[in-house]
């Protein structure tokens, strides 16, 4: 009689009790392997520094299991949490200004809303005139 | 019991393959159909490029007329492109494929920062959302930015590459959704024809580029989709083996040497015995050109044919990879589809969206069937093979058929009340 082991599922462990993933990336044995996934996780933490906070975002969501199972893969682990906190930062500080600036409207900028609202300023420099 | 598990077949993945190509392409026709929708009741907007350059069609003229001036336009457009792919074969085969990269990594920029930016702009204009500059500006940057890197540059997520390839193509198709009536259906059928000469002639550009790019043993540098592999676990044949997804040529030689020394060994985690059953990849591509000045059209790097899933020649892979259909691994690849296949099914159906609903449900069930067609194809004749012909004839087909019988047919019962 054989007894089919179960499938390592590749995000998670073979033993139920420790929960360390295989492989570093959310795209299990298709993606990376753990020692170019350190280099992908630098780069994109440091590209994310130049106004690219999406980077960062797209850091965390391809490296989920590093940061989700919070003993694996300790040298991918600073990049990873580091992109995490930054675009928080940054997504908190973007969507206060674009809430304000939606919220508060004329009574709060006065005319400079109307400066600065996308539709007015995309028919001053005729963005959507030519095609 | 001993037999509990019959051995796989090709049965059991084909469904699962062909859904995975099947929903980006329909997931791509929605979103060109949505935005025709929103978007081409509210305004006019007549496009100048490429593809009116021999004649501009206005209302007044007869269909004859219309009918001419949309051939030449085609002509013009299909010749330009025939020029276009080339001189991409000639910069392949001088092995310029660092100039091809960045080029290509330019169009993609181009095409998701400028036309992404204006069709959003549009929407914007259309909903009148509070949006700033600032904001705006910001978000579509890193759109931009993290879409080339995705597509052409560095590896990341599967799903956030294939999601900006369906977006670029919705984004070009929508652009030719622009095009005159009679112009573009005209302009449908030309291209199918041209895709059916370019890759089954042997003096076709597309065929030229896949067979350099398979004596090469490289990847063609073009805007292809991929559909993730099926994997078919057996769980008696041991821990997964890894495969890898979008690889390069000469990754896959390192690995016919390694796996022939490492085969009965159990691979965990460990990178240096990859073994990878990933198809060759042969490529074509065509390209819609800009020009300065007026014109509009955008570049984008646009691939034609249908690649079949097919195994390396070579015969250490084919042992490995019999040793592993042993094992139980499935199916030998992934399908992948161009995005000009995409983008120019996209079209037919953003124009038949442009008339009504019930032509955009008959052609969408057209392309569908003429897909499956051309996988099955696929599967029989294993090469490279073009996607457009069948597709877009049965859409052309059904789009005629439904606009001019159908629709008679079912507003005459709606109006007596036999159906709605």
């Amino acid at each position: 009689m054989e007894a089919s082991t179960p499938n390592p599922n590749p995000n998670n462990s073979n033993s139920i009790l420790s929960s360390t993933p295989v492989w570093p990336t959310i795209d299990g044995p298709l993606g990376l392997s753990e020692e170019d996934s350190l280099s992908y996780a630098r780069r994109f933490y440091n590209f994310g520094y130049a106004l690219l906070p999406f980077l960062w975002a797209v850091n965390c969501f391809y490296f989920w299991p590093v940061l989700r199972h919070s003993r694996s893969f300790p040298r991918l682990r600073p990049y990873v949490v580091a992109s995490a906190i930054g675009f928080s930062v940054f997504s908190v500080l973007l969507c206060s200004w674009a809430l304000t600036f939606a919220i508060g409207g004329e009574h709060l900028f006065g005319p400079t809303w109307d400066q600065l609202v996308m539709y007015n300023v995309a028919d001053r420099l005729g963005l959507t005139g030519w095609s | 019991m001993a037999q509990n598990q019959r051995p796989k077949s090709l049965l059991d993945s084909l469904g699962e393959e062909i859904i995975r190509i099947l929903t980006p392409v329909s997931i791509c026709m929605f979103l060109v159909v949505l935005l025709v929708s929103i978007l081409n009741s509210s305004s006019s907007l007549s496009v100048s490029s490429i593809a009116t350059i021999a004649y501009s069609e206005t209302s007044s003229d007869s269909s004859w007329d219309k009918f001419l001036g949309a051939l030449l336009n085609s002509l013009a457009f299909v010749a330009v492109v025939t020029v276009a792919t080339f001189i991409l074969v000639l910069f392949f085969y001088l092995r310029c494929t660092n100039f091809l990269r960045i080029y290509m990594g330019f169009s993609s920029f181009v095409v998701l920062g400028f036309m992404g930016g204006q069709i959003a702009l549009f929407l914007i204009e259309k909903f009148s959302v509070p949006v700033d500059c600032i904001t705006f500006s910001v978000l579509l940057f890193n759109f931009a930015v993290i879409g080339v890197l995705a597509v052409f540059m560095s590896k990341m997520a599967i799903v956030v590459t294939q999601g900006y390839l369906v977006l670029i193509g919705m984004l070009v198709a929508y652009w030719f959704t622009l095009l005159p009536e009679w112009t573009t259906w005209v302009l449908l059928v030309a291209m199918a024809l041209y895709d059916l000469a370019a890759v089954l002639l042997p003096v076709g550009p597309l065929r030229l580029l896949v067979e350099l790019a398979m004596s090469r043993e490289e990847d063609i540098p073009a805007l292809v989709y991929e559909a993730r592999p099926v994997t078919l676990h057996d769980p008696a044949s041991g821990p997964v083996q890894r495969r890898i997804w979008r690889e390069r040529g000469n990754v896959r030689r390192d690995s016919v040497g390694n796996s022939s020394s490492n085969s009965s060994v159990n691979v965990v985690s460990d990178s240096n015995s990859t073994v990878s059953i990933v198809q060759a990849s042969h490529n074509g591509t065509r390209i819609a050109r800009v020009e300065e000045g007026q014109v509009s059209e955008r570049d984008a790097e646009l691939s034609a044919p249908l690649i079949s899933p097919r195994m390396d020649g070579q015969d250490g892979t084919s042992a490995e990879s019999l040793m592993l259909e042993g094992m139980g691994l499935g199916s030998s690849g992934a399908i992948k589809l161009g995005l000009g296949d995409f983008i120019f099914y996209s079209v037919l159906v953003g124009r038949a969206a442009m008339y009504d609903f019930m032509t955009v449900y008959a052609c969408y069930l057209a392309i569908v069937a003429g897909l499956g067609i051309t996988l099955m194809l696929l599967a029989l004749y294993q090469k490279a093979l073009p996607a457009l012909p069948v597709s877009i004839a049965l859409g052309v087909l059904f789009y005629f058929l439904t606009r001019f019988l159908l629709e008679v047919f079912i507003v005459q019962c709606s109006l007596n009340l036999v159906m709605f």
